[in-house]
């Protein structure tokens, strides 16, 4: 579903991707680790057409995505690490927005389900997203993505400013997801959440993908290990 | 798919006090100017209506007299204030508004607002137009010019374009969410408009008049959608808000002040129109040139005398059944109205010479193509103004020949004594500007009418062809 081939992205002089090859299948979760820098966020924009790949291949259900930018975008999702709405408008309206722009009508009764089952407290669905905290924000666009959906969701760091209880609710969400045959890539710095809802884990270094773990494998222990010394 | 993000773009700003703040302050201006023009518009055509009516009661009961000496007496015209003049003061405010006319003499236009009034007008028109020509664009750059740049910046729009949506569909819905939104100042301001010229036009509002008000709201939509989509292409191309909003408001001084001025300027320089005094001084003199009918030495008198004499087979002037004095007049009457029709058109060549200098710059502005248009479709540009006179002066000649030919026919040289009455003075029709067609006015500025057209043209080839821009730096 998700598929790059020696994908290469040059910046300059400097390598952000080196021969990248990812191929992540339908209900698969895959996790990127690695450290700031290490080419996670640029691969997440190669697949959602932001980036234009120096050379190499990046596929989306099998189509190019430089040669169809658009319509690669339909099986795609994304939550960005930070997830910036429109401030006033409120959580309700700016799930509406986001969802229409992809091409779904729902009613106000369906768009408040989605905001209850990411977790959002009902009170805030009709306040301004101007007076949301950072996990708040990052729960509406959760059901930005779960409205889409999308057959492939991208996760940009996720988890980043969720309360534990949040985060847990959001791993089990995306298993969920992963059950429906969605394939889900996720960029994290987290190793704990990383071994407990992906299958396969990715250390990316400078670049390149030097090591690919399945999480059945290996415990957390292990895996931090192998982090810190990959990187 | 664009209607999505007008709406939301729509909600967005009806929501904001920016546009709150920045929407009362042009409503508050546009009510005051629109105010003050109706009032200074009605307080005006009243007293032209009264001032026009009590010089005509004057010309009738002026009492028998010698027709030349009716001649002398003469009458006064004046310019009447067109229906949609409270809009758009254009020239008018500099213009003399009235014109005596007599006989032997071509007399300017005299008694221009800004000669009778105080510091205020020297201030410049705060009319309605003024505002939507030059404070509208601002608010509309106030309103634009982070449209883009915002989203850049809070991210938004790496997530709108995640949902698999078209930078040009973003822009449209943007235009759209904002042509909404300062319909909310415009279209009640028109609405007003639209009931004062009702109100303001006794006896109905004329199709002409209509077809005027309607091009006007065309003429300023097209110019807001340059305007909105010029604030919104530079919101794209800029990395931030604080360069979006400085480059827009360069562009703003330039189109609306230092262009517009630049080119005038130039016109002015390029091609010089003689001052007011040396303009009436060669009138005079290559009149005095000719025959005056009050130095019968003069050799081309002579000639005249002979043709006449000739004509009518006599020996002498006492002989004639006819006024041979009234001839000359009238001859010296033809001619200084030649010669004063041949300056006059020099001048209005000149003008527009250094109007077309001023056209020629509409093309890269189109504050100067709005501010022309309107002027002309308020009937207060200065071609109006040139028609004006020029009406004048064929009524004024008319009236000269017609009293000037009556003597001659009924009374013999020499005589001064012959008189004509109330019955005869009336008979001289009354005095009524005719004014410019929609048609004639379209003609005229076709030159604006396309360049504004281009103008939008390109604005739609701009924001179509974003589909293939490529955002660098999300």
């Amino acid at each position: 579903m998700l598929k790059t081939k020696h994908l290469t992205k040059k910046y300059g002089e400097r390598f952000a991707l080196v021969g990248l090859s990812l191929d992540i299948e339908p209900g698969e979760i895959f996790a990127l680790l690695g450290q700031n820098g290490a080419g996670k966020s640029t691969t997440i924009n190669c697949f959602l057409g932001f980036v234009k790949p120096t050379s190499g291949q990046v596929y989306v259900n099998g189509l190019s995505v430089v040669d169809h930018a658009l319509e690669t975008k339909k099986y795609l999702a994304y939550i960005p690490e930070n997830v910036m709405l429109y401030s006033n408008l409120t959580g309700v309206e700016n799930l509406e927005f986001f969802s229409a722009l992809a091409g779904f009508n729902y009613t106000k009764k369906e768009l408040g389900k989605m905001l209850f089952k990411v977790g959002l407290q009902i009170s805030a669905n009709d306040q301004w997203v101007s007076t949301y905290s950072k996990g708040m924000r990052q729960k509406v666009g959760i059901a930005i993505a779960i409205a889409k959906n999308a057959k492939a969701l991208l996760l940009d760091e996720p988890t980043s400013g969720l309360d534990p209880k949040a985060s847990n609710e959001f791993s089990n969400i995306l298993n969920e997801l992963a059950k429906n045959d969605t394939a889900i890539l996720m960029a994290t710095h987290d190793i704990f959440r990383a071994k407990e809802i992906a299958g396969r884990i990715g250390i990316m270094k400078e670049g390149s993908l030097v090591s690919e773990i399945k999480s059945s494998d290996i415990t957390t222990n292990e895996l931090e290990k192998v982090y810190l010394q990959t990187v | 798919m664009y209607k999505i993000i007008s709406r939301k773009e729509y909600a967005m700003l009806i929501r904001d006090r920016r546009f709150h703040i920045l929407a009362t302050i042009v409503t508050i201006l546009l009510i005051v100017s629109m105010w003050a023009g109706f009032s200074a518009y009605k307080i005006i055509r009243n007293e032209t209506d009264f001032i026009s009516k009590e010089s005509r009661s004057h010309w009738i009961k002026q009492g028998s007299k010698n027709p030349h000496e009716a001649a002398h007496y003469g009458s006064f015209v004046f310019r009447p204030k067109s229906e949609l003049s409270f809009l758009d003061f254009g020239v008018t405010s500099y213009i003399g508004n009235s014109i005596y006319l007599e006989g032997h003499n071509h007399n300017e236009p005299k008694f221009s607002q800004a000669q009778e009034s105080s510091g205020l007008i020297r201030f410049g028109d705060f009319t309605v137009a003024f505002i939507f020509y030059t404070l509208l664009p601002l608010f509309i750059i106030f309103m634009c010019f982070n449209s883009f740049t915002i989203e850049k910046e809070e991210k938004t729009l790496k997530l709108m374009l995640s949902q698999g949506i078209g930078l040009d569909v973003i822009a449209w819905g943007k235009i759209e969410g904002f042509s909404k939104c300062l319909a909310w100042v415009f279209l009640p301001c028109l609405l007003i408009s639209f009931g004062l010229v009702i109100i303001g036009t006794p006896g109905g509002v004329s199709f002409n008049t209509f077809m005027r008000l309607f091009l006007n709201t065309i003429v300023f939509g097209g110019y807001f959608f340059v305007f909105i989509c010029l604030s919104v292409l530079v919101s794209i191309w800029s990395k931030s808000s604080r360069n979006a909003l400085l480059i827009l408001l360069g562009v703003w001084v330039m189109m609306c002040i230092i262009i517009p001025k630049l080119s005038a300027n130039l016109g002015g320089f390029i091609f010089k129109a003689p001052k007011n005094f040396e303009f009436t001084e060669s009138i005079r003199k290559e009149v005095l040139e000719g025959i005056d009918g009050h130095h019968s030495a003069d050799v081309r008198l002579n000639k005249l005398k002979q043709t006449i004499l000739a004509e009518y087979n006599v020996d002498s002037l006492s002989q004639l059944p006819i006024n041979f004095d009234a001839i000359v007049m009238q001859e010296a009457e033809k001619h200084s109205s030649q010669v004063y029709k041949k300056y006059f058109d020099s001048l209005e060549k000149i003008y527009q010479k250094q109007n077309y200098i001023s056209d020629i710059f509409s093309l890269i502005d189109p504050f100067i193509t709005v501010r022309n248009f309107s002027m002309s479709l308020a009937g207060t540009d200065y071609k109006t103004a040139l028609e004006f006179q020029r009406q004048a002066e064929q009524y004024r000649y008319n009236m000269v020949e017609k009293l000037q030919n009556h003597m001659r026919d009924y009374s013999k040289t020499g005589d001064w004594e012959i008189k004509v009455n109330e019955n005869f003075f009336a008979k001289i029709p009354e005095f009524k500007f005719k004014k410019f067609s929609i048609n004639d006015t379209i003609t005229q500025n076709w030159l604006s009418i396309i360049s504004l057209f281009v103008w939008i043209q390109l604005c739609i080839r701009f924001i179509s062809n974003l589909k293939n821009f490529k955002m660098n730096d999300l």
